[in-house]
């Protein structure tokens, strides 16, 4: 029996309605016990809020600007009423649900009733996600009205945010790993573990229930499915550093580019990015020149990419980020913006996984199969003043600072951490998600020039704005941010916007201060923002924790210096 | 191998666009008789039931069964380079699956377009049991629904023994129309029980302004808030039959 996607959205509320983890992992263990075998990655993925696979490059391409189009028109509503609902619930999906219950009084009927399949709900998506080109907009919204058109309310508010990407159920990737755990009776370590090498949960899942524990325990990387990254935590210094790693690490360079993960098979190689999306169409030339040095069948790399000058000195990211945003002229823009890729690590090569080796022996191998691929410029060291001289070169030299790295680590998939910690010398920059912004005076009152900056509650899920700022953007990027911006836009009063958390940018800031101005409680100063992070999804955006931890810093030196 | 000649363009441009109201792609069953085609729009709230005999082409030959799945606004653009009198052939290669729209006149032209994968759904027909059937005149009936037009995106259509009627009312403005039996218009009225059922414009407007092109009497059958089932008679043997779903208003 094909399940109903009413049963999975049905499951929605009652996720929604509770905080118990335990009760929300035995309710989704019980719903995929019950699904046929070809529906679990597709419910797994919906449930997390994803319309496909997480390793899948498929994404819908489908704007909040075309879905509210769509909604209003199939329910006959307009924007202000949709406006209203949305401001009393504050979420899109219930704000659709409210305003397709209204709608109901006066409802178009079908020829031929089709209850909505999760099977029947993920070829929808396929189909939206494979048009594209000339006139597709208006295909797509079609596309969307027949989806939408045969949900109930409920359905239709879950649909809407597996399309915006959010589910605000609470129940995220670390639950639903316990619940595949649970459902298939399989160690919850063996599913975690299969989790980090294949890269979805949904696929381990269905592994789980077709095939068991022991084809669960084989699988291995694949090479063009991207691997979850290995993050670092932040350190004040490399005394720090030094410390966690028990006196001694591997110190290298943290060069301001942009991370990207490099695979090969033969003679085809795909770069990903930071948020593990395809570039390789932007960088022909690195994935050149890894064809070109790198010899190994298979094999999965990690580096940084740097935009230099034409001496080869590291120039500002945003030029970088220009590069990976270009789809067309890609050789013109190759010549303008030269790249430079250092090597740093190596997860898998020819049929084998690295990810336990540790870190200094990954980097042994990874040099025997770079070819003439600079690795990143790295140093073992012991010695605190070593180590501040070190720091004192990367900065000299241009780049942010330092990466220590604990010697003996192995690759923890998907991991932030402190084997692996990052030292920049000022107060850190923020990276925050724009969740609101107002329209600015004189030359920029057209334009949404002021912007409500958020970090993300990691208890909640919410986004709280810390700061606000109309600093840093230059007219070209905020009449481009402008356009961003009001493509979701989910409310709107005279000149000022709320937006779906969506655009990251890295915000610097004097200090952080104690204020009643905001729900949090603090208030960045003289924020300003930097640049631009494409490259970031609001999940990877800081977090208010982060910043609380910031302020608390500021706050004990500040103490000390009047001690003193 | 599947061909089939038209002495009159026009005719052939009609009708295929009379489908395109509701699909972009349409999978037509071709077999020796002739060819048919059922397909529903993507919101399923419409659907049309076309078939066209053999008889009503100049030629026509298909040496097996097959289906054909073409893009039909594609194909329209091509016959919309014919003109009144020209002739159109088209032809299927099943090999290569191309499809060859030749139009001679003035000149010759020789297009050729690909076929897509036949839909493999199987549209079924609406099991109804209708309480009016109307027989009216095309010309009469696309009045009716411009006038409807005017004042909302919606009508409802009601009848009884004396008459046929429209009601549209907007947001600000209203319209009725009624249309009495033993008018021009009024061909033929049977009602059973009065029936009163509403439909969007949007659909009603276009389907009958494509059909009139191709008929000039259509049968209306319909119970209240049932689908109405829009016959509209073919020159010689075709069939042009559309099905629409009502909207339903409860207040």
């Amino acid at each position: 029996m094909p399940t109903l996607f009413k049963a999975l959205a049905e499951l929605g509320e009652k996720l929604e309605a509770t905080k118990k983890r335990l009760l929300m992992v035995d309710l989704v263990s019980s719903f995929l016990q019950n699904l046929e075998a070809e529906e679990i990655e597709p419910a797994v993925s919906m449930m997390l809020g994803r319309p496909f696979p997480k390793w899948s490059q498929r994404t819908l391409e489908v704007s909040w600007a075309t879905l509210h189009s769509v909604i209003l028109r199939i329910t006959g509503s307009d924007w202000s009423s949709f406006l209203k609902v949305f401001n009393e619930t504050g979420d899109v999906g219930s704000a659709t649900m409210a305003i397709f219950e209204k709608s109901k009084s006066r409802k178009q009927v079908v020829l031929f009733e089709k209850a909505l399949t999760i099977t029947e709900v993920r070829r929808s998506f396929e189909a939206i996600s494979e048009t594209s080109g000339q006139g597709s907009r208006g295909k797509k919204e079609r596309q969307i009205a027949v989806l939408l058109g045969s949900a109930s309310p409920l359905e239709a508010k879950y649909l809407v945010k597996i399309f915006i990407g959010e589910t605000r159920t609470g129940f995220h990737e670390g639950l639903m790993e316990q619940a595949v755990a649970k459902a298939f009776q399989i160690p919850l370590e063996l599913v975690q573990k299969a989790s980090m090498i294949i890269g979805d949960i949904g696929e381990v899942a269905s592994i789980a229930k077709t095939q068991g524990k022991e084809a669960l325990a084989a699988v291995k990387f694949r090479v063009f499915r991207p691997v979850d990254l290995m993050l670092a935590q932040m350190a004040n210094d490399a005394a720090e550093a030094l410390r966690e790693h028990g006196g001694v690490s591997a110190f290298e360079y943290k060069y301001d580019g942009a991370r990207v993960q490099i695979h090969k098979h033969k003679d085809d190689v795909k770069i990903f990015s930071r948020r593990l999306t395809e570039a390789t169409g932007s960088l022909p030339e690195i994935a050149e020149e890894v064809k070109a040095n790198v010899a190994a069948e298979e094999v999965i790399l990690e580096g940084e990419v740097v935009a230099v000058d034409q001496e080869g000195h590291p120039i500002p990211f945003q030029h970088l980020m220009r590069r990976f945003r270009r789809v067309h002229a890609v050789e013109d823009m190759a010549e303008e913006v030269p790249l430079k890729l250092y090597l740093f690590d190596i997860l898998y090569l020819n049929g084998e996984s690295l990810v336990s080796h540790p870190y200094t022996k990954r980097r042994q191998v990874l040099a025997e199969n770079a070819g003439e691929i600079p690795l990143t410029t790295m140093r073992l060291i012991d010695d605190l003043q070593e180590a501040d001289r070190f720091l004192k070169e990367a900065l000299d030299a241009g780049h942010e600072g330092l990466m220590a790295k604990k010697p003996d680590s192995l690759y923890a998939v998907g991991v932030r951490g402190k084997r692996w910690l990052k030292i920049k010398p000022v107060l850190e920059p923020l990276d925050l998600v724009i969740v609101g912004a107002e329209q600015g005076y004189g030359r920029r009152f057209n334009w949404l020039s002021d912007y409500y900056l958020a970090a993300r509650d990691s208890e909640t899920g919410e986004f709280l704005t810390v700061g606000k700022t109309f600093k840093g953007l230059t007219d070209a990027e905020i009449v481009e941010m402008t356009r961003r911006l009001k493509e979701i836009t989910v409310g709107e009063k005279p000149r000022r916007v709320n937006v779906i958390p969506k655009i990251v940018v890295e915000v610097v800031y004097n200090e952080i201060q104690k204020s009643p101005k905001y729900r949090c409680g603090m208030a960045l100063r003289f924020a300003r923002i930097t640049r631009i992070r494409d490259d970031k999804t609001p999940e990877q955006a800081d977090t208010i924790q982060r910043v609380r931890e910031i302020y608390e810093r500021q706050f004990l030196k500040k103490g000390r210096y009047k001690a003193g | 191998m599947f061909k089939l000649k038209v002495s009159d363009a026009k005719l052939l441009r009609d009708m295929i666009t009379s489908i395109s109201i509701l699909v972009d792609e349409a999978t037509f069953k071709l077999d020796p008789e002739g060819m048919k085609l059922r397909a529903m729009d993507p919101s399923r709230v419409a659907m049309v039931d076309f078939e066209w005999p053999k008889t009503v082409f100049e030629e026509y030959q298909c040496t097996e069964p097959a289906k054909m799945c073409i893009n039909i606004t594609e194909l329209l653009k091509l016959l919309k380079r014919a003109g009144k009198d020209e002739i159109v052939e088209l032809s299927l290669d099943y090999k290569t699956g191309k499809l060859q729209v030749k139009i001679t006149g003035k000149y010759t032209r020789n297009f050729t377009m690909p076929t897509l994968e036949a839909s493999e759904e199987e549209v079924p027909t609406p099991k109804l049991a209708f309480n009016v059937k109307a027989k009216v005149t095309t010309t009469g009936l696309s009045q009716a629904i411009e006038d409807a037009q005017l004042v909302s995106d919606h009508v409802r259509i009601e009848a009884d023994n004396e008459k046929l009627a429209f009601n549209a009312s907007g947001d600000l403005m209203g319209a009725e129309i009624s249309i009495q039996k033993g008018s021009d218009t009024i061909l033929d009225l049977e009602v059973k029980e009065p029936a009163k059922a509403t439909f969007s414009l949007s659909y009603l407007t276009e389907i009958i302004k494509a059909a009139t092109a191709t008929s000039d009497i259509a049968t209306l059958e319909f119970s209240s808030d049932m689908p109405v089932k829009l016959d509209f008679q073919q020159a010689k043997e075709g069939k042009l039959t559309f099905y629409l779903a009502p909207r339903i208003e409860t207040e």
